[in-house]
This record gives C-alpha cells, sequence and structure tokens, in this order.
C-alpha cells in the first residue's frame, strides 16, 4: 500500500496467475466520500483473526529488517518529526504507528499491514511544505485506519480460490459433457485479474479521501494534497518531454488511479473537509528549517539521477518559494551533468548566480572558479577557488584546487 | 477394477513429481565436521503457512512460532549426535560481545550470497567462472572476526519453510485427481515444504556446504512430514543435515586410498 509503486502491480499481476472469477466486486468508480471514511480500528489496535494475526506474524520481522537496515537516514530531529507529524494525522492509531525514513531518491511512501510506513527521502525533495508531507502520511494512515492490507488479502483469497474451484467445475463439468470450457475459463480468469486491480484502485481513493479528512482535521489545508499530484504531473510530463516521450497513460492493470482523478478528487474533496473561517496552516517555514540539514543531500541524489527534465522541474518548483544558492548551483549541475551544446555556458551562469547569494554551498564558488578559469579570467577564477578552499579546508580535492592557483 | 487400475497408474504417473528431493554443493576440500568442533547455528528463519483453496500461502503465526521451536529442538538433537559443542541462537542479541546489528549483518550478507548460490548452482544460471570448483563462495572478512570473537569454527543458517494443504486444497486435489476418471486431468500441489542449510567455515569465511531440500505431491494427502510437530521437524533435519557428503577432492583422495 503505497502512495504510487510499480512493484506492487507487478506482483499482483503475478497473484492475479492464480486467482480467480466473479467481477461483482461491489466497487463503483464514483469518488469516494471523505464524510464516509471512519477509521475502523481504535487505539492500540491489535489482530485477532488467524489470518491477521499470520500477516501481522510475518510484518514484524519485516520490520525488524527494515528498521536496522543501512538504507535508513537515521538523523534523530527529521526521524522524530515524521513520527511527529504521524502522530497528529493518524487518528486513533497515531500513537501505534511508526515511520521509517529511507535514502532512496524517489517519489514514495507506503505502508505496511501492521502499521508501519516506510517514507522514501526523495519524497521529502518533492514537497513545498509540511501539510504536503502531512498529506502523504495521512493517506498512508489511512490504509491502516481503513485495514485496507488484510482486506485486500482477503479479496486476493476469495477470488483465487472462487476461480479455482469454478476453473475445475467447469473442466470436469465440462468433460463429463463433452465441452471444452477452456475459453470460458481464461476469459474468467482475466476478469478476476482485473477485479483485483479495480479493488486496489479503490482502496487508493479511499485512502486519499481518509487522507484529506486527517489533515484538515490536523490543521493543515487539505488542498496541499492535490497540489502534491498537481506537482508530480508536471513532473513526469518534464521528464518525459526531455526524453522525447509521452508520459504512461492509465491502464486497465493499474493499481492506482491516474494522478489526473486523484487530483481531481482530491481537489473537491479539499473543498468538502474545508471548515470556513477555520485556520489552516501549512508549516512551511517549520519544514524547510526540520530539512535543511539533508536537503543538500536531497537534490545531490537527485541531480545524479541523470533525469535533467524532472530535476530541473522540481528545482523550478521548489524555486517558487525564492531561489536561493543551493538551489541555482544545483540547477548548474543539471546542465553540466546534461552536457548537450550551450549547457556549459548555462551551467557557468547558474554558478555565477549561485555565488551572488550568502548560502551558496562551497562547491558552487568551486564550479564557478573552474568555468572563469575556462573563459581565461583566471585571477578572478583563483579568487573564487580560493573562496572554496577557505570554506571547505578539507574537501577531498583540497590539495589538486590548491595546486591549480599557486 | 481395471478402470480403477487405470486410474490408479494414472495418478501416479501424476505424483512423478512429488517425492523428497535434495541437492548438496560442497568446496572440493570440504569434511563434514565431526568430533571436537564448536558450531554456532545462526537463528533459523522458519515459515508455516496455510495454502488455501486457490493456492495462496497464508502465513500462520502459531504454526510458525510451534514449528521454529520444533526445528530449533531437532537442531540440537541431530548436532548433539555428531558430538561437536553447538549453540543454537533463537534471537539475535544472544551472543556475548557481539550486538544484535552485526549478527543481522552477517545474516543479510549469506542471504545476498545464498541468493547467488541458488540462482547459479540450483536456477541452471551456471558460471563459467565458478565451473568445476564445487561450491567457491565466501562471506569473507566478517565471518573470519565472528569466528574470532566468538571461538566458533562454523557457523549454520538455516531456512525452513512448510506450505500445509488446506481442507479447501486438498478437495481440489481430489477432483483434479477424480477428473482423470472422465478425462479432464487437473492435478495440483498439495502441502508441500522447502529448506535450505549453509555451512560457513568460520576460520576461512567460505560457505563450504550448501543443500536445497523440496518435498510435495500432487496426490491429495501425500505429505513428508509436517514441521508442526518434533518428529516431522527431526525428519526434515534429519534429510537436511543427516548427509552432509565429503567434496570432490577429499572424496577422490579417500576412493584412492580405498583402492590400495
Amino acid at each position: 500500500m503505497c502512495v504510487r509503486c510499480a512493484m506492487s502491480r507487478r506482483s499482483l499481476l503475478v497473484g492475479g496467475g492464480v486467482a480467480a472469477a466473479s467481477l461483482a466486486t461491489g466497487v463503483a468508480g464514483a469518488r469516494i466520500l471523505p464524510r464516509d471514511m471512519v477509521p475502523l480500528i481504535g487505539p492500540g489496535f491489535k489482530p485477532t483473526d488467524t489470518d491477521e494475526i499470520g500477516l501481522w506474524g510475518l510484518m514484524d520481522r519485516v520490520e525488524e529488517e527494515i528498521s536496522g537496515s543501512n538504507l535508513l537516514i537515521k538523523d534523530p530531529e527529521i526521524v522524530s518529526y515524521l513520527q511527529e507529524i504521524i502522530g497528529r494525522v493518524g487518528g486513533p492509531a497515531a500513537k501505534d504507528m511508526r515511520i521509517y525514513l529511507a535514502h532512496v531518491p524517489d517519489f514514495n511512501a507506503m505502508m505496511f499491514p501492521s502499521g508501519f510506513s516506510v517514507v522514501f527521502s526523495g519524497l521529502l525533495l518533492r514537497m513545498r511544505n509540511e501539510a504536503q508531507l502531512a498529506g502523504v502520511i495521512a493517506h498512508e494512515s489511512g490504509h491502516f485506519l481503513r485495514r485496507h492490507m488484510i482486506r485486500s488479502w482477503r479479496d486476493q483469497k476469495r477470488k483465487s480460490d472462487l476461480f479455482a474451484i469454478g476453473a475445475m467445475v467447469a473442466g470436469v463439468a465440462g468433460a463429463g459433457a463433452g465441452v471444452y470450457l477452456g475459453d470460458y475459463v481464461q476469459l474468467a480468469q482475466l476478469a478476476t485479474i482485473l477485479s483485483l486491480f479495480q479493488y486496489s484502485r479503490a482502496m487508493e481513493a479511499e485512502a486519499d479521501a481518509m487522507g484529506a479528512r486527517l489533515i484538515s482535521e490536523a490543521g493543515y489545508p487539505p488542498i496541499e494534497m492535490a497540489n502534491v499530484w498537481e506537482q508530480l504531473i508536471g513532473e513526469e510530463n518534464a521528464s518525459a518531454r526531455y526524453r522525447r516521450k509521452r508520459r504512461e497513460r492509465g491502464s486497465l492493470f493499474d493499481t492506482h488511479p491516474s494522478p489526473e482523478s486523484r487530483m481531481a478528487d482530491l481537489r473537491i474533496s479539499a473543498q468538502e473537509v474545508t471548515v470556513p473561517g477555520k485556520t489552516y496552516d501549512n508549516g512551511r517555514a517549520r519544514y524547510l528549517k526540520t530539512i535543511a540539514p539533508i536537503r543538500r543531500m536531497l537534490l545531490d541524489d537527485q541531480v545524479r539521477l541523470n533525469d535533467p527534465g524532472a530535476s530541473q522541474y522540481l528545482l523550478n518548483t521548489l524555486a517558487l518559494d525564492g531561489w536561493n544558492g543551493t538551489l541555482r548551483y544545483y540547477e548548474g549541475e543539471v546542465w553540466r551533468l546534461r552536457n548537450r551544446a550551450g549547457d556549459e555556458a548555462r551551467a557557468a551562469q547558474s554558478y555565477a548566480v549561485a555565488v551572488a547569494y550568502p548560502d551558496a554551498p562551497p562547491e558552487a564558488w568551486r564550479s564557478h572558479g573552474l568555468e572563469l578559469i575556462k573563459q581565461g579570467r583566471g585571477g578572478e577564477g583563483k579568487a573564487a577557488l580560493s573562496r572554496y578552499l577557505q570554506m571547505k579546508p578539507a574537501a577531498p580535492d583540497a590539495p589538486f584546487i590548491r595546486q591549480m592557483i599557486s | 477394477m481395471r478402470r480403477i487400475g487405470i486410474a490408479l497408474a494414472l495418478a501416479l504417473s501424476v505424483a512423478g513429481s512429488g517425492c523428497v528431493q535434495t541437492r548438496q554443493y560442497a568446496d572440493v576440500q570440504f569434511t563434514p565436521p565431526r568430533g571436537d568442533y564448536r558450531l554456532l547455528v545462526m537463528r533459523p528463519d522458519v515459515n508455516v503457512n496455510a495454502l488455501t483453496t486457490g493456492g495462496v500461502a497464508q502465513p500462520r503465526a502459531d504454526w510458525t512460532e510451534q514449528a521454529r521451536n520444533n526445528i530449533i529442538q531437532a537442531l540440537r538433537a541431530q548436532q548433539g549426535d555428531l558430538g561437536g559443542k553447538v549453540l543454537v541462537l533463537s534471537r539475535r542479541n544472544e551472543l556475548t560481545g557481539i550486538s544484535a546489528d552485526e549478527v543481522a549483518d552477517l545474516e543479510r550478507l549469506h542471504f545476498a550470497v545464498a541468493q547467488s548460490i541458488a540462482l547459479h548452482k540450483y536456477s541452471g544460471e551456471s558460471l563459467p567462472t565458478k565451473y568445476g570448483k564445487g561450491l567457491d563462495y565466501t562471506l569473507g572478512e566478517d565471518a573470519v572476526a565472528l569466528g574470532r570473537r566468538t571461538g566458533y569454527d562454523y557457523a549454520l543458517f538455516v531456512y525452513a519453510e512448510d506450505n500445509i494443504a488446506s481442507t479447501g486444497r486438498t478437495a481440489l486435489q481430489v477432483l483434479g485427481v477424480a477428473g482423470c476418471f472422465i478425462g479432464f486431468c487437473a492435478p495440483s500441489g498439495g502441502s508441500n515444504q522447502f529448506a535450505y542449510a549453509s555451512l560457513v567455515d568460520l576460520r576461512t569465511g567460505e560457505v563450504v556446504w550448501f543443500n536445497v531440500l523440496q518435498t510435495g505431491s500432487q496426490l491429495p494427502g501425500v505429505t513428508f512430514g509436517d514441521i508442526r510437530n518434533q518428529q516431522g521437524a527431526a525428519q526434515m533435519v534429519e534429510r537436511l543435515l543427516g548427509r552432509m557428503k565429503a567434496g570432490r577432492e577429499i572424496r577422490k583422495a579417500q576412493a584412492a586410498a580405498e583402492k590400495k
């Protein structure tokens, strides 16, 4: 149960291979209303049914592995900040859920059946304020509060049982009567697989509606959840455009509704849950202050993905809140790494602008200095490089740079 | 009578895939440990699932817990008979002076190596560089360090899984085999087991011996032990570890010695 993931689609398809008949899932395509989304569990929930106990037992071991993984970012301030947010938007289970931050430069977050959540570091780069982050975390809480994992697990079991029995009966009866029903069995199998995906999409829609309600109750502007999707659509379009491709379109085999439909639904839901006269706080200042220590690392990770379209889009989106030296430096890095005709001049310009800001990272001075030397402005270039050495005397390449300017 | 005879023959051929299979690989210089050796058995990874009618493996916490205890007991008994000094870990933090994180790291490293062994030794993706070399994998310095700090000679990693057919699954199997009488044979798998064991020499860090066990049958009701009871667990441990063969070079030397 993640915000958006390709993995679960693959596993569903594999699972679907052994799975079942019946189109009647009872899930309609209409928008799910936030007011219908009541939590299905209370505080301190513990499973009582055999299948759920089994699932939790397995998940305890998964959590043991994840919590000890060296992929986790363990910065205590950021981790407790995330824990605080899930405590605010976690509804009745606020105190029961755990959250881990994984160092993966990608937009994703997921909730596991036993109530622990994993957030990818790429999400922290993309969120513009605390409300957006809270929206994603609330969506994940929604999965847990609405018991989605056990419900979809049971759905999968039920359908695979039905299909297995149906196929067997059709085969045996068909053989007895002398007709071949194999085509019908295949049709039923496809129907089963499709209905599994439909169920999965319905649950994502539920989690969105539940999330909107949760963040609104916690005092965050609910419209920020829709903004997250707007940003994601923009990023994916920009990324595809650079690669001269089109963004992937929705299909019957999607586990999640399309970003467009989620954005549209979330806009309406946001209006519904907004209480007139209530003041909402998007917590932007607090958010930026908390992630400041790792923001450069996040930008570094993104730029190195070598996805200039997405990186450019992200930088421009973050810059809507104001350009600074760090963002300008990474803008230069995107050009430099893309390395098409004219990109070096663009990069040089970005570095030059970056060093005009007080927060320019040391590396901006280095890149600026190197570009100046290439342009034949040796004196200015050396001055910039000295500035780099002054800011970062123990840099790995310091001896090399020192030799250059001596 | 004749008809039943044919059905039986059919059913038997159907069950052809149903059996107990093991396949072991060893370092060419491997001699099974005997006598005075110290063996550390890492926390066994045990899973017991119920197999639903549709074939989905449903994890069962109570069965898993029971089976884990049985496997640990069976390992103690089996290794005790060989004369070695054995410690079976049931948690990661039971070694004095070694943190649970360090144990976890080694377990994860081993898992990655075991995946590689599974892929290149068992799944047919054999590597030309490893051809004819027996088992040629190592956990490296981390394993040697563990041996040095704890004084153990070997570490054993064990994974065991038992999938138990539910009543619905068994009924489906019966139906599938019964269909053979009227010309629709659709046998499906029932209870099955999968396990592997991997022995690491902590003095060199090398994986010196590896064995995979699989059991299963398409005949309804036929099982090959059930690790939820002690007898079944002992049976699995015996199948997995009981017939540890020496490496190729050692066996050659032994055969040559016998000829003389």
